[in-house]
């Protein structure tokens, strides 16, 4: 990579960004939704006579929902990204990296979530790679670590996500 | 409807789960990104996905969750606490593609008053793995049934 490119990514690492809040609370429509799709039959997530006399005393969300509680909107367009992997992710889009895919991911669950619950997440770019050659072309490995709280600021879970900003073999 | 449990004192380290497969359909791949509120062209857009060098659109990440989770909880029953999940993504998983999940029992052990197992997992497809994984559940123990 040339080395300015490299010079500005190294300063987006550890740069933590904005706190961006769920667009839809916690609710039981997009629970079923999630569910009627994956085929989740687990009773904690629709069913709430079950759900009443469980430990969590109501609906709780699947914890595999997390990110689903962060995306971004579909419309009206989120303003301008402003983070630090938005613009890492931008740079690598201008030097020709356009493509982008998930290399791997971890994800921890601390507390449930309820209908009703807001979530709000915020992030800090961990690494960027070097250029590395793969199966679906040269790209670098951007890992970012985002954590996500509830409407009481209580850690709710967290991720490691790495992803390939890529360029295809042509 | 009745739902069993799982105990943490009966499961052994090295007992395999069982293996579940689905048939993935274009109608899949869109319901399920569309439920995790994930609308990039290449999970619902064939000509984009291929643009990408990808051959069809594909699972995204998030389905990988909801499925694994639900892989596991599965074979825990609802008192399964799903605690920690990682995954390295592989081949991706396209409509017309049969997924097969397989997985392990590799360690059993407590934390503080949690009682865990870790699950190593696969999903195999046609091209090869889609993903491999580990999953770390909670189980409840029969002395405080």
């Amino acid at each position: 990579m040339n080395q300015e490119l490299h010079e500005e990514l190294k300063a987006l690492v550890g740069v933590e960004g904005p706190r961006l809040e769920a667009l839809d609370e916690v609710c039981q429509p997009m629970i079923r939704h999630w569910c009627e799709a994956m085929q989740d039959g687990n009773p904690l997530y629709t069913d709430e006579e079950y759900a009443k006399k469980s430990k969590y005393g109501s609906i709780i969300t699947p914890p595999t929902m997390l990110l689903t509680w962060s995306m971004p909107p579909l419309w009206p367009p989120r303003e301008p990204p402003s983070g630090p992997l938005d613009q890492a992710l931008e740079k690598l889009d201008k030097a020709g990296f356009t493509q982008i895919i998930i290399a791997g991911s971890t994800q921890k669950y601390h507390q449930a979530l309820f209908p009703g619950d807001r979530v709000s997440f915020t992030y800090r770019v961990e690494s960027v790679s070097a250029e590395k050659q793969t199966a679906l072309g040269k790209g670098h490995f951007v890992t970012t670590t985002f954590t996500y709280t509830n409407q009481k600021g209580e850690l709710v879970g967290t991720q490691i996500l790495t992803m390939l900003k890529y360029r295809t073999d042509s | 409807m009745v739902w069993k449990s799982l105990y943490w004192e009966d499961v052994k380290e090295g007992q395999e789960l069982p293996t579940v497969t689905r048939d993935i359909t274009p109608t899949t791949v869109v319901s399920c990104a569309i439920a995790s509120r994930d609308f990039m062209p290449i999970h619902h857009d064939r000509d984009y996905a291929q643009k990408a060098g990808l051959k069809d659109i594909f699972v995204n990440t998030p389905t990988i969750y909801g499925f694994a989770g639900k892989y596991l909880t599965d074979w825990t029953g609802p008192e399964g606490e799903l605690k920690e999940i990682a995954l390295r993504l592989m081949m991706p998983c396209f409509p017309g593609d049969t997924m097969t999940i397989t997985g392990k029992l590799v360690k059993k052990y407590t934390d503080a008053d949690q009682h865990l197992v870790d699950i190593e997992f696969t999903f195999a497809v046609p091209l090869g793995l889609n993903c491999t994984g580990k999953g770390t559940i909670g189980l409840p123990t029969k002395s405080s049934a």
